[in-house]
């Protein structure tokens, strides 16, 4: 195999000669520059730095505010910890919330229609709201 | 006038000094060129992917990271261009009779055998080229035009070493092949 790709090598080098490149024509410079010109293309830094630094910066500011609060809010009275958030986080109780399926089976049909609607109506709104938050640039 | 290096001008375009994209343009144009004529083959449309390139270029010079050199992102963003332009615009496949048959079908008026012979060679390989895979002349063209080595060329073209190497091992024996071809049927033209 290394052999033959040597000999193959060595047989395409008489056909090529790499310094005979092809030339770009002349004015070809210029005419990029009136291109760049005309179509202002614009320099994409500015744009995604804003666009990069949005996201993480509101990110990073509510979790920094999220353990502040943790560590600023005192503790309860009965608290035997130093650390108010430590006391804050073992006084946590889940209550999870009791979902009555029921009711959804008393509607009739045009109800759950209409509360469908309402509810897609909704997540769209909420979807195009995002969406210009995030996409401004675009 | 010296130039004093991509990177200069490059600041200089990003601070907002646009004239000075024309020094990097005039440095890297025959490279560029050259790259997209190698891979689609055709002088109009390798001088509209080079300019498109460069205006491609143009607009992403923000986002630069400087990791490779100029040169290389260059590339990378011809060799794509020039790739996607190839995939839109699929010829018809060349035939062996499109192809003169005769060193002496390249004999001009003030050229001699050895300049036809080459232009003849040149001629050859270009059509041997448009034989291949968009993504094989590429390779071909890094490899022996600019004289790239693998580790290089993966930079540019994101392909891993290894295939690079296959597919520019397939990319040659077909280029041999078909220059054998045409290699006989110029004995069998003088016979």
């Amino acid at each position: 195999m290394n052999s033959q790709k040597k000999n193959q090598e060595d047989l395409l080098r008489q056909y090529i000669n790499p310094e005979r490149i092809e030339k770009a024509p002349e004015g070809f410079t210029s005419k990029v520059m009136t291109r760049i010109q005309i179509e202002t293309v614009p320099l994409k830094a500015a744009g995604r730095l804003r666009n990069i630094s949005f996201v993480p910066v509101i990110s990073v500011s509510v979790t920094i505010l999220l353990i502040l609060a943790a560590v600023i809010i005192p503790g309860s009275k009965t608290g035997s910890s130093v650390f108010p958030a430590a006391d804050l986080i073992k006084n946590i109780k889940v209550y999870l919330p009791e979902i009555d399926l029921t009711s959804i089976f008393r509607f009739n049909l045009p109800a759950l229609i209409m509360y469908l609607f309402i509810g897609i109506l909704l997540l769209t709104i909420f979807d195009r709201a995002l969406n210009m938050l995030f996409h401004r640039g675009k | 006038m010296d130039y004093k290096g991509d990177i200069h001008y490059i600041e200089q375009v990003v601070a907002g000094k646009s004239n000075a994209f024309s020094y990097i343009v005039d440095r890297h144009k025959d490279k560029a060129y050259n790259l997209a004529f190698r891979i689609c083959g055709n002088r109009e449309e390798a001088e509209e992917i080079a300019q498109d390139s460069f205006l491609k270029a143009y607009g992403s010079l923000g986002g630069f990271k400087m990791k490779s050199s100029f040169a290389t992102w260059l590339y990378r963003i011809v060799y794509n261009t020039a790739i996607s332009h190839v995939r839109i615009k699929k010829k018809g496949v060349l035939s062996l009779e499109d192809f003169p048959a005769d060193a002496t079908d390249f004999i001009g008026n003030n050229t001699s055998e050895e300049e036809a012979e080459n232009e003849y060679k040149s001629s050859l390989i270009n059509f041997a080229m448009q034989k291949i895979t968009e993504e094989e002349r590429g390779l071909i063209s890094f490899y022996y035009y600019e004289e790239m080595n693998t580790e290089e060329i993966s930079d540019v073209t994101g392909i891993s070493k290894s295939n690079i190497k296959v597919k520019l091992f397939r990319a040659r024996q077909k280029m041999l092949e078909i220059i054998e071809k045409v290699e006989k049927k110029k004995l069998i033209y003088h016979e």
